[in-house]
């Protein structure tokens, strides 16, 4: 079924590579003519009735309606929909992108929408089966889950249409997955499979040997940057797909507002898994690992089941929904009575994290929640002030937090919001994306259809 | 060395370069309370006792000069609880349920200001503050009218229980000023004649690491990371300009509060005997454990930790591992998290010489090995991580420094 024809490449005026079907890079090219005065900017995020969200653009204050009278390049938001590449060279279907985590799998499956009667005719049987039972379902076995709310509709990859899937189960049930790969003969499917993350390497002779799969491996950090720049390019079903918090210090007015991407370079990435990398990327094919903390999810977690005994993540985010901190920590105006004004530390800023539970009394008085909450604040406190470091550093001011451990995590992001704006006076500005913890999986999706390109 | 006994002109002008150092009012030592002492009229002298105390999150520390050449005169003219309270220092190790002197630490034949004597280092819990000001309001302590400096959170803190209670007035000092003021201080006249600064060679390999004497002679610049119940860490370029870099609060008191939390334990102490049996090993996940091996593309190696009590999600895991464990691994993820920020702190400062202090380096050779070693490592042997004999007790050191630097006759 695949036509490999070769793309037809051309210099454009600009220097830039040409393809046959007039895109730069998959991106459409820049109006040429700007003295008409229309824009299509800001036109990506508008609510159901066509009229524009407002958001922040670049990190502008212009009113959407102000923008259009702006023809500069750099003030622009352009759309950048993919378009069909009407390239034929894709690989066979099943397409699958794989992110096997410390503590997650994530994985990323495309359900073609625009199959025709023909090719229903040819679709060999587990094909066929394996896309009925990701599409029927939403949750599989005991601890698979599809993420309904993230799925992204009417994608076209590829030359084809269709949706977005995006499942997750914990790395512990790996085993079982590939036993079931090699129940259901997914091999004889003959299809790449494309897997980054830690147990990409760790599980990759398991692979081969129970479910005689090979593994394209891809490494984590490539296929995060991939993935997000993928994910943000094509825009949450019309939505914005990376937002921010407004007056994140107050529980009263904090509300999310979206945040334009468009020109993201430099960033600061900071990645939360079961531990934390961070990076400092300067282009879609430019990056560093800047350093790295293992007080990551997989802290707060572990820490949580011990202290409080709770289970899972979302038990113990629950508790530390209703605990107090304070009551754990010992806070600067425990030890100075005040502020700590010499060196700008005010008295409710924490100075010992757990600093009371020295003191028998103290934690004999607390909660589970208390304890909970604690972990939580910790934890993340220390990944901000860390990522802080590090924006300082590398001279970057827009921090985005992405990874698991914000999953259903508000306090969290409104923690991060919070600190990064508060200790650097307003410098520095904390980033979310909704698709949090899959960019790596898409970014293993997207190296399949790249290698199969290049082939 | 000691500071030479000084005219009164210069003793004004560094109080007037004191106070612009930020260093709040002094308190003058009244010519007829200096006579009380026992001062020799005409030359420089302080009034008795000469105390330094700094009060922090969990401890006290207190330093106390201890003169051993009074004169037949002095000590006839010398008040009764003066003469107590020395004695009382001195004959005893332990003071109370909980107050400590650390005899190893004594600095023998030193001389202060004129001054010989020997300088005592004792600490006590600060939940033990109000007995000790107790004590003060009952022996009388402000008929000596003597200033007390102090330092750190508790001197803002207890300030008006000092007043209430023993009717003291405290000279309040600023805990980082202190630190380095005592720091400077104590490596320049020697640990007895021994090296007060050190590092650790071979740090990686338990059969050959060794302490060995560092020279501290051109200390600057340094990074020093104070390590107490939370944690300072201060760009130091010369011994009047410093800046704090930044803190994290994941300190000695965070060790101490989750280890008493995860395995019952009460004392430091206790917590670091757990320590040193247990396998951190078993309760963090390390890269191998996600990537089967080392990940080689950034230079992590397979036994580095990926994600610290990551293994503790697993209810089977969490029934395998012992107090002690836990203990270790409390202790291993405190220490790697400071040892992290100060080396990201060293390489944006361009220093390269890493001084710990605090106390939670007291008796805690685990974590100076471990911070040693991840100084070392991960710098690929730019940065070298050093650490001092006297531990926690700079900042009343430089308390004591303040009296004597600039009190008035």
């Amino acid at each position: 079924m695949d036509r490999k024809t070769p793309p037809i490449e051309r210099a454009a005026e600009n220097g830039a590579a040409l393809y046959a079907n007039g895109l730069q890079n998959g991106f459409l090219p820049l109006p040429s003519s700007q003295s008409n005065g229309t824009s299509n900017c800001c036109s990506r995020y508008r609510d159901n009735d066509g009229a524009p969200l407002p958001h922040d653009c670049s990190g502008s204050n212009l009113h959407p309606s102000e923008m259009q009278n702006h023809t500069s390049p750099s003030r622009k938001c352009r759309g950048r929909r993919r378009i069909d590449s009407g390239k034929k060279n894709r690989p066979p279907f099943p397409w699958f992108g794989m992110d096997i985590g410390g503590t997650l799998v994530k994985l990323v499956y495309f359900e073609p929408k625009d199959i025709t009667a023909e090719e229903e005719q040819e679709e060999v049987e587990n094909l066929k089966s394996i896309r009925k039972y990701l599409t029927s379902n939403i949750a599989y076995g005991k601890t698979g889950i599809r993420d309904v709310h993230l799925e992204l509709k009417n994608l076209t990859i590829c030359g084809r249409k269709g949706n977005l899937h995006f499942i997750r189960f914990p790395t512990q049930a790996m085993p079982r997955f590939i036993q079931m790969g090699r129940d259901k003969n997914f091999s004889s499917l003959h299809t790449t499979l494309c897997a980054t993350g830690g147990g990409a390497y760790k599980f990759e002779e398991e692979f081969r040997m129970m479910a005689n799969l090979r593994l394209h491996k891809v490494d984590e950090l490539d296929a995060l940057i991939q993935g997000l720049l993928y994910v943000d390019s094509v825009g949450y079903n019309g939505l914005p797909e990376c937002y921010c918090f407004e007056n994140a210090a107050d529980p009263e007015r904090c509300v999310k507002k979206p945040y334009c991407l468009d020109n993201p370079y430099p960033m600061l990435l900071v990645n939360i898994g079961s531990g934390v990398s961070i990076l400092a990327v300067y282009s879609k094919d430019n990056f560093k690992r800047v350093t790295g903390t293992s007080l990551g999810g997989g802290t707060f977690l572990g820490l949580c089941c011990l202290l409080t005994g709770c289970e899972t993540f979302e038990e113990a985010l629950e508790m530390a929904a209703k605990g107090d901190s304070t009551n754990v920590d010992k806070l600067v105006k425990d030890i100075y009575g005040g502020d700590y004004e010499r060196f700008n530390l005010r008295g409710s800023a924490v100075a010992s994290s757990f600093g009371h539970m020295m003191s028998k009394e103290k934690r004999d008085s607390i909660s589970k929640e208390d304890l909970a909450r604690a972990t939580l604040v910790t934890i993340t406190n220390n990944i901000g002030s860390i990522a802080r470091m590090c924006a300082l550093n590398e001279k970057i001011d827009r921090v985005v937090f992405v990874g698991n451990f914000l999953r259903i995590n508000m306090v969290s992001m409104k923690l991060l919001a919070y600190a990064m704006d508060f200790w650097s006076k307003g410098q520095l500005k904390a980033l979310f994306l909704e698709h949090e913890g899959y960019f790596g999986a898409v970014g293993a999706l997207l190296e399949l259809l790249k290698i199969t390109d290049d082939q | 060395c000691c500071r030479p006994c000084v005219s009164p002109g210069a003793a004004a002008a560094r109080a007037r370069q004191s106070s612009r150092l930020g260093v709040s009012s002094t308190v003058k030592v009244t010519k007829y309370s200096a006579v009380l002492a026992g001062m020799v009229y005409g030359k420089k002298k302080y009034a008795f006792p000469w105390f330094g105390m700094d009060i922090g999150g969990t401890l006290v520390k207190l330093v106390y000069f201890e003169p051993k050449d009074i004169t037949v005169e002095e000590e006839q003219e010398e008040v009764e609880n003066l003469k107590n309270i020395r004695k009382y220092l001195t004959l005893n190790v332990a003071y109370g349920s909980s107050g400590i002197r650390d005899v190893h630490l004594e600095l023998k034949d030193l001389t202060l200001c004129g001054r010989k004597g020997n300088l005592h280092f004792i600490r006590f819990p600060t939940q033990d503050m109000p007995a000790f000001i107790q004590m003060g309001g009952d022996k009388h302590f402000a008929t000596l009218h003597t200033t007390l400096c102090a330092t750190g959170g508790g001197a803002h803190k207890f300030e008006p229980d000092f007043q209430t209670m023993a009717h003291l007035r405290l000279r309040k000092l600023d805990e980082l000023d202190c630190l380095i003021k005592g720091v400077l201080y104590i490596d320049s006249v020697s640990f007895n004649g021994h090296s007060e600064c050190y590092y650790f060679e071979n740090a990686s390999d338990p059969e050959k690491c060794q302490k060995m004497p560092y020279n501290l002679e051109n200390p600057y610049p340094l990074l020093l990371v104070n390590i107490g119940s939370g944690v300072s860490i201060l760009a130091v370029y010369s011994k009047d300009n410093y800046k704090r870099v930044t803190g994290t609060s994941l300190g000695g008191g965070t060790f101490l509060g989750l280890c008493c939390l995860l395995t019952g334990c009460s004392t430091f102490e206790e917590a670091l005997e757990m320590a040193s049996h247990g396998d951190s090993t078993k309760v963090d996940k390390l890269v191998k454990d996600i990537y089967g091996g080392d990940y080689e593309r950034f230079g992590l190696p397979g036994w580095a930790v990926a994600s610290s009590f990551g293994s503790m999600i697993c209810k089977e895991k969490r029934d395998s591992v012992s107090k002690e464990d836990l203990a270790r691994a409390t202790l291993v993820t405190i220490t790697n998290n400071i040892g992290s920020i100060a080396r990201m702190c060293a390489l944006n400062e361009n220093i390269t010489r890493v001084v710990f202090v605090g106390n939670f380096l007291r008796v805690n050779t685990l974590s100076m090995k471990l911070l040693a070693y991840a100084m070392d490592y991960w710098s690929k042997g730019q940065l070298k991580a050093l650490f001092l004999e006297h531990e926690g007790y700079f900042g009343a050191v430089g308390a004591l420094l303040e009296l004597l630097d600039s009190a008035e006759p």
